[in-house]
């Protein structure tokens, strides 16, 4: 089946009003001693832009997460402003977090209108006997800017609940990178739940949470705000969400063919991968690597099994790939938790 | 840059300019141009960077010192010093005629004399250095990390802390010493009532009230967020424990005034404390002491801590 071009986003198309998280992110780095116009450099965007309803795209909002993570001092900075993303100047999407029945709602409702609050990362949902993850893809490749969003939205996610639901729920946070030097910050914000250099990245919470009722529960006004937040024309996924939608369809697949249901050459399907940072091989990889740990790790599942679920055909070529992926053996990785 | 110190120093910016203007229209006034073939160009680099660096400190000066006795005796030293090295600049284009040999030979006066003033200003500067040291007494210890300074409070953040920590534990006699974390009960609470601006401003103040109530060679560091550690030297817990309250209390009688708010807030903070046992490390300790804290919020106000 074709792709259709007005159904994903690429990181040039603007989309984002700037009224909502850049402006935000430079009242915060302003209030820090920074200069407002070093902020803004290399951005194209404008100090009257940030007051209107004039729309960024993804890329221009990058550009100024990095002036802001440079330029801004203290190590507390994108925890900061993840404190201040919700329920800030989202109007509809934010109402309808507010107004959602539990806490399984608003992840559906978050799903639903995810491009208009979080556009950098995606998230699926897998569930065992006892716990709820969610397997977080980021929107573009790059290791220290992913660290940078990660801190903003995981501290954005913790101050959210606590302000829905009253209470603070426990989560589970699994980072791809590092320990960073500055722990104190992520035990801070975030709890004492926490791992880091992971295959994959990952929160998680015991299911018992997901029936948590909402301080602000109105029906009424929920479905209001959700239709109300739909009519804003917004794609539901990012461009490499939707690749990776692509390859999980067929494993085997290889680039000619992904292009080809994109409509557009390989060579420009080579480009707009490298626009964001990455490339085909090391999405097939990754998406590898996450459903081998995913499947052996979390549920436990025997080699027989997990091979056939990835489409592999024979057991010895899957052991080879999950080692060449993760380092670790299947049995290895199943030991690990 | 931040040049709002600059527009303070109107007379001294005056004296500035005077010293070059004085030494420009003495040498253009008495001197006449030397021939294009005698210009010594290597002496015109050397001399010229001489006075042109000498204009470059008294900015710098100018910038980051507020008016006063010692700034103002610097810039005036700085100021003679540049008036002979212009000369002496000048010189090298010029020649003087018999009249005003007394110019070549006056030259380097100024330069001595303002030697002297900055060597004055030095030591000045040296009784006040001491000085400004124990005002920041609590604030630091036995090093200087200015880009380690918290932006909000002007404490010292965690890997100061854990600095001074480590120092502590290898250091040869082998002493004693507790570390009690605190934390500001329903500080999100009040963050989000009030806004961030006053967050931050209550932060600051409470870090102000927590260095008073400490003693002298004690140090105060801001951990995360709104948690402060404090590191008490030679104090075994029961000691620990009466400081800590101590800082409590007076944080819990501040009133603090929120803008545009007729009631005054008060606040509570919850502490804990540990002594080093043999054999810890600076990671250790920092952790025993969070958990703790961590624990006993918990049982305060579940809804508030970090689980």
């Amino acid at each position: 089946m074709k792709v259709s071009a007005t159904k994903f986003l690429c990181l040039e198309d603007k989309y984002i009003p700037a009224h909502q998280l850049a402006a935000s992110v430079v009242d915060y780095a302003v209030s820090r001693g920074v200069n407002k116009h070093k902020l803004l450099r290399g951005t194209r965007i404008f100090i009257e832009d940030l007051k209107s309803d004039k729309k960024i795209s993804l890329g221009q909002l990058l550009q100024l997460l990095t002036n802001v993570r440079t330029l801004t001092p203290g190590y507390d900075c994108a925890f900061q402003i993840g404190r201040r993303l919700f329920p800030s100047n989202y109007g509809a999407v934010s109402n309808a977090l507010l107004h959602s029945r539990d806490f399984a709602q608003a992840l559906k409702i978050l799903g639903l209108l995810r491009m208009q609050i979080c556009p950098f990362f995606d998230g699926t949902s897998y569930q065992t006997s006892q716990r709820q993850y969610l397997l977080i893809n980021p929107a573009l490749n790059c290791h220290t800017q992913v660290q940078f969003l990660s801190e903003i939205y995981c501290s954005a996610l913790i101050s959210a609940t606590k302000l829905l639901f009253g209470q603070r729920i426990p989560m589970y946070f699994s980072f791809p990178f590092q320990k960073p030097k500055y722990i104190q910050e992520y035990e801070g914000n975030l709890g004492y739940r926490l791992s880091f250099s992971q295959p994959m990245f990952s929160i998680s919470f015991e299911k018992k949470w997901l029936t948590t009722p909402c301080l602000q529960r109105s029906d009424g006004l929920r479905s209001y705000a959700v239709k109300q937040a739909k009519m804003q024309n917004v794609p539901k996924q990012g461009f490499l969400q939707t690749v990776r939608n692509e390859i999980n369809k067929d494993r085997q697949t290889n680039l000619d063919n992904i292009a080809r249901q994109f409509s557009i050459s390989p060579a420009t399907f080579k480009r707009k991968l490298k626009l964001h940072n990455t490339h085909f091989k090391q999405l097939q990889d990754e998406l590898g690597k996450q459903q081998a740990t995913y499947l052996l790790q979390i549920q436990q599942f025997s080699n027989e099994q997990s091979a056939q679920l990835m489409q592999f055909n024979d057991i010895p070529n899957f052991r080879r790939s999950v080692k060449r992926w993760t380092g670790l053996t299947p049995s290895q990785l199943r030991l690990t938790e | 840059m931040n040049l709002s110190l600059l527009a303070r120093h109107s007379t001294l910016f005056s004296v500035l300019c005077g010293s070059f203007a004085v030494s420009t229209s003495l040498s253009i006034g008495l001197g006449q141009l030397k021939n294009l073939s005698d210009i010594s160009w290597l002496d015109v680099l050397g001399e010229g960077s001489v006075g042109l660096l000498s204009i470059v400190w008294v900015f710098f000066l100018l910038i980051s010192r507020p008016p006063g006795k010692v700034t103002s005796a610097l810039v005036i030293g700085l100021c003679c010093f540049l008036f002979s090295a212009s000369l002496d600049f000048y010189d090298e284009f010029l020649t003087y005629q018999d009249a005003a040999t007394g110019l070549s030979m006056f030259e380097s006066i100024p330069a001595a004399i303002g030697m002297f003033i900055m060597s004055y200003a030095l030591y000045q500067w040296h009784q006040e250095q001491l000085v400004l040291n124990q005002q920041l007494h609590s604030r630091e210890h036995d090093l200087r990390q200015h880009d380690q300074i918290d932006f909000i409070t002007k404490l010292y953040g965690a890997d100061y802390m854990r600095g001074q920590i480590n120092n502590k534990l290898i250091a040869p006699p082998h002493s004693d010493f507790s570390i009690v974390m605190l934390d500001i009960d329903n500080f999100d609470q009040f963050n989000r009532k009030f806004g961030h601006a006053e967050g931050d401003r209550l932060l600051r103040q409470i870090s102000e009230l927590i260095i008073m109530n400490l003693r002298s060679s004690d140090l105060a560091c801001r951990y995360a967020g709104d948690r402060f550690v404090l590191l008490l030297p030679n104090t075994g817990q029961k000691l620990a424990l009466e400081l800590a309250e101590q800082v409590r209390q007076a944080i819990f009688h501040l009133a603090y005034k929120p803008y545009q708010h007729p009631q005054a807030i008060y606040h509570n903070l919850t502490f804990a404390i540990d002594s080093v046992r043999p054999g810890d490390t600076t990671d250790n300790i920092i952790d025993r002491v969070n958990r703790s804290l961590d624990a006993s919020k918990q049982l305060l106000y579940p809804s508030e801590v970090a689980l």
